[in-house]
């Protein structure tokens, strides 16, 4: 795990934290969690999650990229956005 | 002609087809004869286990092929669907066991819980939450339905009293089935990506046709991560795609889609809340080659009018005209029947109109009204519309204050009283506000009792513990007192600007 994935590991919990899994206190998300199996984030949340992301990574996301391999847990988004800087 | 019954569908495909793909779920091609087998092993199952002709069998179950083949086991085994909402809570689901006085309940591992929570509140309810566990080789039913059984129970939400359950017989649904097949001009060699869910009218409404038509259905469990839905509408070679607002709002977020050529795509539909002008013409600009059916429908007849593509840029904001085989006007108070331009109630009149509210004659008597013909039911739809001089019809108001969000219906009494009851709370308000993506966004205005300090994100969960998903409030804004109207009100149009 390089200092950058760890980075966004990191925003990536606090923003889902503020936005998201304060509705679900008994939900203690891992790292590797799959958002939607858990019910943590719907299609909507998703469109904040991508915005989020393409702003804060400043980053160009084309539709294709929106799926689970690459949004669907912390981990994938850690993975996604370093091959995107890269 | 008799109309064919919705329960006849599938064999017939399978019989005449069968090797022809019926259904896709994620990497599962089934095909018409498989999903026929599925069918008939439950619906013996489901006689084993008791269920008859005219009963009602509760379905809690997510998009899948367990929800498609439970359908239609439901139906041949001569019994009524009655769909729930999988993210529906106990509560709700033990209301509508006990007003249905359902015969059973078929749930999955995701709706288990709250499912087995509700029968353990409804004596004698028996509820499955695998399918397997009920498939039965003995010999399944075979006498086909009569046209006036009861296919299914929907339950639609109104401003005043509980849920009511509109009844749909198997001609009904037989009936509209086939309407919609004519002007979509659906066949065999469709595919059809349906991301709405079945326990709605609106997608159950497409596996019935497809199943009807011979045409594929791709189910999908929602729209999830979007980059997915155009993965399938370019390796599924999709040609139809029926959405609602939200989920056309959903696609045009993605950069890239208006560039892909799409070729098979060749309609789109959208119902559930009209689509905003600047979000119709974008959505025309990312599928140009796709023609938009604008449609306007309600549980009580399933489908009411849609606009033909080609009047789209000739009167846009129109819902076009009533369905094949079907009749609308309007009519004011006083029954006389209004002209072009004149607004007044829009009355439906056709096989598609519901038997009426289950087991509520004072509900149903305002809404299924004696027609033309001796014996003839017509229905008044509540909503207030206009025509134009060559009759086609336009929306324009609800009569009631349901708020519509995501295409769903959000009655905002529920919410309030889910609010409610935190004992903190001394007034609260629901309104819907103009959004984006949802059509409506469910806001809640609430004010506390004296020397009480509420949590507006506490309250926000207290709603997701109770309501469907789609009826949890985007925001919850708490104030010192609610705003009053000149008659001393709470200001539900002040609050509702935002």
């Amino acid at each position: 795990m390089t200092e950058a994935t760890t980075d966004v590991r990191a925003d990536m919990r606090s923003f889902l934290e503020e936005n998201f899994l304060y509705m679900h206190p008994n939900v203690e998300l891992k790292d590797g969690d799959d958002f939607l199996a858990q019910g943590i984030i719907d299609s909507l949340g998703f469109v904040e999650l991508v915005e989020e992301v393409q702003t804060r990574y400043g980053l160009t996301i084309d539709d294709v990229e929106i799926t689970e391999e690459n949004f669907g847990s912390i981990d994938a988004i850690a993975k996604f956005v370093s091959a995107k800087q890269s | 002609m008799s109309i064919t019954s919705i329960a006849e569908d599938l064999p017939g495909w399978a019989q005449r087809d069968p090797d022809r793909t019926a259904v896709i779920v994620g990497d599962r091609d089934v095909s018409f004869a498989e999903l026929d087998g599925l069918t008939g092993r439950l619906a013996a199952g489901l006689r084993e286990q008791g269920v008859q002709r005219g009963d009602r069998v509760g379905l809690m179950l997510p998009n899948g092929i367990d929800a498609v083949v439970a359908i239609e086991a439901t139906l041949r085994a001569g019994a009524a669907i009655m769909p729930i909402n999988p993210t529906a809570k106990h509560d709700r689901v033990a209301d509508l066991l006990r007003r249905s006085e359902a015969a059973m309940l078929l749930c999955d591992e995701g709706s288990a819980a709250e499912a087995s929570r509700a029968v353990d509140a409804v004596d004698g309810v028996p509820c499955f939450s695998s399918l397997g566990q009920l498939s039965s080789d003995a010999a399944e039913p075979h006498e086909v339905p009569a046209e006036a059984d009861l296919a299914a129970l929907m339950h639609t939400s109104g401003s005043t009293g509980g849920p009511k359950g509109v009844m749909h017989s198997h001609g009904g649904l037989g009936f509209v089935t086939g309407s919609i097949i004519e002007y979509l001009e659906l066949g065999p060699e469709d595919r059809v990506l349906n991301l709405l869910p079945l326990s709605f009218g609106y997608g159950l409404t497409h596996l019935l046709i497809c199943l009807r038509s011979g045409a594929t259905l791709v189910l999908e469990p929602g729209v999830g991560l979007p980059g997915r839905i155009v993965k399938l509408l370019e390796e599924r070679e999709i040609t139809g795609l029926p959405g609602v607002p939200t989920v056309f709002a959903l696609l045009l977020t993605l950069r890239g889609l208006a560039e892909r050529p799409l070729p098979d795509l060749r309609f789109l539909t959208n119902a559930g809340a009209a689509l905003p002008t600047p979000a119709l013409e974008d959505v025309r600009r990312t599928f140009p080659n796709a023609e938009l059916y604008s449609m306007y429908g309600q549980t009580e007849c399933i489908r009411t009018c849609y606009l033909p593509p080609d009047q789209l840029d000739v009167r846009p904001g129109s819902v076009g005209v009533a369905i094949p085989g079907t009749e609308t006007w309007i009519e004011d108070d006083e029954g006389n029947v209004l002209g072009p331009g004149e607004t007044g109630e829009l009355i439906v009149r056709g096989p598609h109109v519901m038997q009426g509210y289950w087991r509520d004659p004072e509900a149903t008597a305002p809404r299924v009204r004696e027609g033309r013909t001796a014996g003839e039911r017509v229905l008044a739809s509540n909503d207030i519309f206009r025509t134009d001089e060559e009759g086609y019809l336009y929306f324009v108001s609800r009569r009631d204050d349901i708020i519509k969000s995501r295409g769903e219906k959000v009655p905002p009494r529920e919410v309030e009283e889910a609010i409610h009851a935190d004992p903190g709370v001394h007034e609260v308000a629901v309104v819907g506000v103009p959004d984006r993506l949802l059509g409506e966004a469910v806001h809640a205005h609430v004010s506390a009792k004296e020397g009480i300090e509420l949590d507006p994100l506490a309250l926000k969960r207290r709603c997701a513990e109770q309501l469907e998903d789609y009826m949890v409030p985007q925001q919850v804004v708490i104030h010192d007192q609610l705003p009053r109207n000149n008659n001393g009100k709470i200001d539900r149009l002040l609050l509702a600007q935002g």
